[in-house]
């Protein structure tokens, strides 16, 4: 039953069915902001239908009533939140509640639902409940859910007040936030423009490389820039960037510096949870898939490796790249590309062939 | 009205069961984890600052879905020794219970909510017919 939950809990037939599907149904049952819940739902329902005395279950059965349980519970809290409002209120209260379980359990019907001028306290869903409670002994939920929606703080710009400049140009007024860094996109503009001068003429690898290599470079010299900025304690400029950077690659696995052969490997994707969902529940369980509890890394630690090689690598020619890059392993083959066209992918320097060709 | 005196005891009597069920919720672990249902009910517009509420529709929850569970059981078990009526051998083998969509449509009719299974799925509108008037 554990390797069903598990199954249950991999979101591949899943998401290939609402793929599929996706015109027919509705945005709801399309979204895929909504798979972690749908995925929670599906393990409790199996839970409790285990704890009546089923041995297994058919995969769209156990849909059909995980989504059966999740429209429940998300009719409950629309009754109940009409009912408050219809009072005057904005927070609903146990009664409220038990308003929304009466009108659901109206269909089949409880005892006392027919009495004029019954309680609300006395009604017979509650006693229902409370026998309920009484009579089943509870499993807990096979694993250790976190508070989600993980909402991410937002680290803003500042305006032009703020930051002590003047806005260039006297139709923008200062309250405005400001500019961003030119750096940021000034040298991906030089790089587009070969880019597109190398699609007009003849693609050879080597032309492809060395535009790979440009692009690292430009990234690099922005990373290190920002390390610096947080080492001086951080320009104006760097202090907004520094955060949102940090926190973009700490969590974009592509930027992270290649792993050295000596270098502990890691199994799942390196992605590090925000701060507040890594205190929470680095002290329970950690939730078995593709989810890890890491600690910060500061972009030096990250980037001192490929700093030191791309500084090294910077005054040397061709050949002297190739050497650096051959000792190391290749951390991962990407595309380049602009919008929807891609030039290929990045061909693999440590390959015998590749240098074989260049050498001839 | 002539009742009221005695209503009201019944009435507080009531109230106490209840705050008391509310106190003794909380030491109760419901199968269906509370961030589950708080996603849901905050999805829905639902706020409340007392967690008990939320631990309240849990257990209403896994008891709706218990029920309904426990009726596609018995709809299975059912059909089970309807079987095994016919052929002693197969008690030995049909001993595991597994929720299938049939016994789900069942139970789920009576709680008001009409599910129904596609049968097949075909891939050409022709699948399945015979091959003489196929041709045509």
């Amino acid at each position: 039953m554990k390797k069903l939950f598990e199954q249950s809990l991999n979101m591949n037939n899943g998401c290939l069915e609402k793929r599929k599907k996706e015109g027919s149904k509705s945005s709801k049952s399309g979204s895929k902001s909504d798979d972690f819940a749908v995925a929670i739902a599906k393990v409790a329902a199996a839970q409790v239908c285990e704890s009546v005395g089923f041995q297994g279950f058919h995969l769209s059965a156990l849909e059909t009533l995980s989504d059966i349980t999740v429209r429940y519970i998300f009719s409950i809290g629309k009754s109940a939140n009409f009912s408050a409002n219809l009072a005057g209120r904005v927070e609903a209260n146990l009664f409220d509640i038990i308003h929304g379980l009466e009108e659901l359990g109206s269909g089949l019907g409880f005892a006392g639902a027919s009495d004029v001028d019954r309680c609300v306290v006395n009604s017979g869903i509650v006693r229902d409940i409370i026998h309920f409670v009484g009579g089943a002994d509870f499993i807990p939920f096979a694993y250790d859910v976190p508070r989600f929606p993980v909402v991410k703080e937002l680290k803003e710009i500042g305006s032009f007040q703020e930051k002590g400049e003047d806005p260039p140009g006297e139709h923008i007024p200062s309250w405005l936030p400001a500019f961003p860094v030119p750096e940021t996109y000034a040298t991906r503009s030089s790089v587009e423009n070969e880019m597109m001068s190398v699609s007009t003429g003849k693609k050879t690898e080597s032309e492809l490389a060395s535009v790979g290599r440009k692009m690292e470079r430009s990234l690099l010299n922005l990373q290190l820039r920002f390390a610096n900025n947080e080492n001086e304690g951080g320009s104006l400029h760097g202090v907004g960037y520094s955060g949102r950077a940090r926190e973009d690659f700490e969590g974009n696995p592509y930027l992270a510096a290649p792993l050295h052969s000596g270098e502990k490997e890691v199994e799942v994707s390196p992605v590090v949870l925000p701060a507040k969902l890594s205190n929470e529940a680095s002290l329970r369980n950690p939730v078995p898939g593709n989810v890890i509890v890491g600690n910060h890394v500061s972009v030096l630690e990250t980037f001192a490796s490929a700093i030191d090689a791309m500084k090294s690598g910077l005054c040397d020619s061709d050949n002297g790249t190739k050497k650096l890059l051959s000792t190391q392993r290749p951390a991962l083959r990407f595309k380049i590309g602009i919008g929807k066209k891609s030039f290929g992918t990045v061909p693999d320097f440590n390959s015998q062939d590749f240098w074989r060709q260049k050498q001839a | 009205m002539n009742h009221n005196p005695q209503s009201s005891d019944g009435k507080h009597d009531d109230d106490s069961a209840l705050s008391d069920f509310l106190a003794s919720l909380m030491d109760y672990t419901p199968t269906i984890p509370d961030e589950l249902v708080e996603h849901y009910l905050s999805k829905s517009g639902f706020q409340s600052p007392d967690v008990r509420l939320i631990k309240l529709v849990a257990v209403a929850t896994q008891k709706f879905v218990a029920e309904v569970a426990s009726d596609a059981l018995m709809h299975c078990k059912a059909r089970q020794a309807a079987v095994v009526k016919d052929k002693r051998d197969k008690q030995q083998k049909d001993k595991r219970l597994i929720l299938t969509m049939d016994d789900l449509s069942k139970s789920l009719r009576e709680y008001g909510v009409n599910v129904k299974h596609q049968e097949y799925f075909a891939d050409s509108p022709s699948t399945g017919i015979d091959p003489a008037s196929r041709e045509e």
